[in-house]
């Protein structure tokens, strides 16, 4: 069975890009299966989940996390990721003005921040994205903002360098991350590998807490287990992959996954996760960022002289 | 900013006020649960406490009595649709205290299944985003297995809107999955533990689970800046009706409700009528229920005080025995002072 075979078993089942196989569409999951999609070159079946994510796409450039929910958008970090994945991949502007939109929402919306506060740990004051709108920034979603601009060219906007400071504030000294909270009334509190995984796609390539980038993949290492479950496994195969690490049980853990998906598919959610662990995304990815600041900074010198 | 974590509009404000409307509205939803608003009930509320308890033990039958005390029977529960709701907020394998016991869970769902109830566990995970992994980690996703109850994955179905009842908060409205807006009943299964800002979660607090993550975050940060006392209340005014098994066997004292240490209780209590429960899960923890900001402006939705409260089963006043909590400021004044300690 191929991939695409196991991708499309997972979506026919449920008739849409679901959470779970008989859940409505949503803006994550379609969006995972775009990228999942692209990276085996499927342009037409690719275009089918990023085509939806942009009909979500609001007057004001934000793409919710359903149809149903306009509010939160967190998810726009994922629209403009899946997009952006598919021009890299298939070349063309077809998304340009759904990104251009969908990153200046990006770039105007701030989670909250407050004055720090003796008994929590993390910096308060730094601004990232919340999950929903009026509350704190949280470590996923400013981590998926973060890459998402990383890749749509703003790698050096202040918002991004920002965001990537709280990321790298937001682990934990120990060694992994959490919802992003990190010591609370003198505590440290637990890590848990999704975040972690999502963490280090993020810092990927940047130089901000080498220490305590070493010391979460370190806990990735030692805490992926054979029954770690399918979409923590592939972020955090997908963390270790971003900084050129690998767990040696890796491709055998990916391999069962992939059967086991062909043979009975959890959601599309998971299904798409675990073709981009197993064909590589994070690898790709993180290439594409270099490629990124190298046209970048062609361009900068050519734009100069063209003033 | 605002987080579990955080201390945000925990100050609860003066009373409990609903405008008319939201009083009418309540009104609707306590009805349901056999309560007055606007007033206290005229019976006394049923709390049902059996110690001895263990989680190779009887517990079917235990919680069986304890319903049947609390006057719940066949026929009431009879092709019902139940939702259990176990506390499954930030599970990991080291720390198995934190969570709702698996053999809890199915031996209520055994009850309610035999009573003719369909049955259905769900739980939408506050600080953990990959359910699957929570389900795991509780050594929930096991138990499930070998049994016939389906699990629904809170944080991610579908929404739907209801107008707040209670309106504790500015929240006009709160959205539940569709497991909650269709179940008869949702059954709050907390486990009994100290919680290092608001000093006690139980069958209240344990309900912010039954809210989609999709839509409050995680951790549920919306509830957190609309205050934690009001949005408990809210939440518990408007999520139907409510029934509530508590595993106190195994607790979580001091730095709870995640890196608390283990306080073997033994304990299981049941009821309908939740602020009751956790004011007399408080009394056996050595807290008092007045002092705890959630229950304090729970008034409307059930008594705390002792002499409203009818015990059933063993006598939580000889099973007293007080949790550590944390030496903070914001918790010092809980302390029950002058109840009897055993």
């Amino acid at each position: 069975m191929t991939s695409y075979d196991v991708l499309r078993r997972s979506i026919t089942l449920s008739d849409c890009w679901g959470y779970s196989l008989n859940s409505a569409c949503a803006t994550e999951p379609a969006a995972l299966a775009a990228m999942a999609l692209a990276m085996q070159e499927l342009e037409q079946d690719a275009r089918r989940p990023a085509d939806w994510l942009r009909s979500l796409q609001q007057k004001d450039g934000s793409v919710g996390v359903s149809e149903q929910l306009p509010r939160p958008a967190w998810t726009t970090s994922l629209a403009m990721l899946a997009w952006w994945t598919l021009q890299r991949r298939f070349g063309g502007n077809h998304y340009d003005e759904a990104i251009a939109r969908a990153t200046e929402w990006a770039l105007a919306e701030k989670g909250l921040a407050a004055p720090q506060q003796a008994h929590i740990g993390h910096n308060t004051t730094l601004v990232g994205w919340s999950w929903a709108e009026d509350t704190h920034s949280w470590l996923e979603p400013t981590a998926f903002f973060v890459t998402a601009l990383r890749v749509c060219g703003l790698p050096d906007h202040p918002r991004t360098e920002e965001g990537l400071l709280l990321i790298a504030d937001r682990v934990l000294e120990s060694g992994g991350c959490n919802y992003g909270n990190t010591v609370v009334l003198g505590q440290e509190l637990l890590p848990h590998v999704q975040p972690t995984g999502i963490a280090m796609l993020a810092l990927a390539g940047t130089p901000f807490n080498r220490q305590g980038v070493d010391a979460s993949l370190e806990y990735l290492l030692r805490s992926l287990q054979p029954d770690t479950s399918a979409i923590s496994l592939c972020f955090g195969l997908m963390g270790l992959e971003a900084w050129g690490r690998k767990h040696p049980d890796a491709d055998s853990w990916l391999d069962d996954r992939f059967t086991g998906e062909a043979a009975a598919p959890a959601s599309c959610h998971q299904s798409a996760l675990v073709l981009m662990a197993k064909f590589g995304f994070a690898d790709w990815l993180i290439g594409q960022l270099a490629e990124v600041a190298e046209e970048l900074a062609v361009e900068e010198p050519n734009e100069a002289a063209a003033r | 900013m605002a987080s579990e974590d955080q201390p945000v509009n925990e100050r609860p404000k003066d009373g409990f006020q609903p405008t008319r409307r939201a009083a009418i509205a309540t009104g609707a939803a306590l009805g349901v649960a056999g309560l007055a608003a606007g007033s206290m009930p005229k019976h006394r509320a049923g709390v049902f406490v059996a110690k001895n308890q263990s989680y190779d033990g009887p517990l079917a039958q235990t919680i069986e009595d304890g319903l049947r005390a609390c006057g719940l029977h066949p026929n009431l529960l009879r092709g019902r649709r139940v939702l259990l709701k176990p506390n499954l907020v930030e599970p990991t394998k080291r720390i198995p205290h934190m969570t709702t016991h698996p053999a809890v869970v199915l031996a209520t769902a055994e009850v309610f299944a035999n009573w003719g109830a369909k049955v259905s566990v769900g739980e939408a995970p506050g600080h953990v985003r990959d359910t699957r992994m929570a389900l795991e980690e509780s050594g929930l996703h096991d138990a499930l297995q070998r049994s016939p109850f389906r699990f629904a994955d809170l944080n991610y179905e579908e929404a739907g809107y209801r107008a707040n009842r209670a309106r504790a908060s500015k929240l006009q409205g709160l959205y539940f999955p569709a497991s909650v807006m269709e179940a008869d009943y949702v059954v709050s299964m907390p486990k009994m533990k100290t919680h290092h800002w608001v000093g006690l979660t139980c069958s209240m607090k344990n309900l912010y689970g039954v809210l989609p993550g999709i839509k409050y975050g995680w951790p549920k940060n919306v509830l957190h800046h609309n205050g934690i006392p009001e949005t408990v209340v809210d939440i518990n005014a408007t999520v139907g009706r409510t029934l509530t098994v508590v595993d106190a066997i195994d607790c979580m004292e001091g730095d709870g409700p995640i890196l608390g240490s283990k306080k073997h209780m033994g304990l299981v209590l049941v009821g309908d009528n939740l602020p009751a429960v956790d004011a007399t899960a408080a009394r056996i923890m050595g807290l008092s229920p007045e002092k705890v900001s959630y229950l304090k402006i729970a008034g409307r939705l059930g008594p705390i005080a002792d002499e409203q409260i009818k015990q059933l089963g063993d006598d939580y006043r000889e099973l007293v025995s007080p949790f550590e909590i944390l030496d903070e400021p914001h918790l010092r004044g809980l302390r029950a002072v002058g109840e009897r300690v055993s």
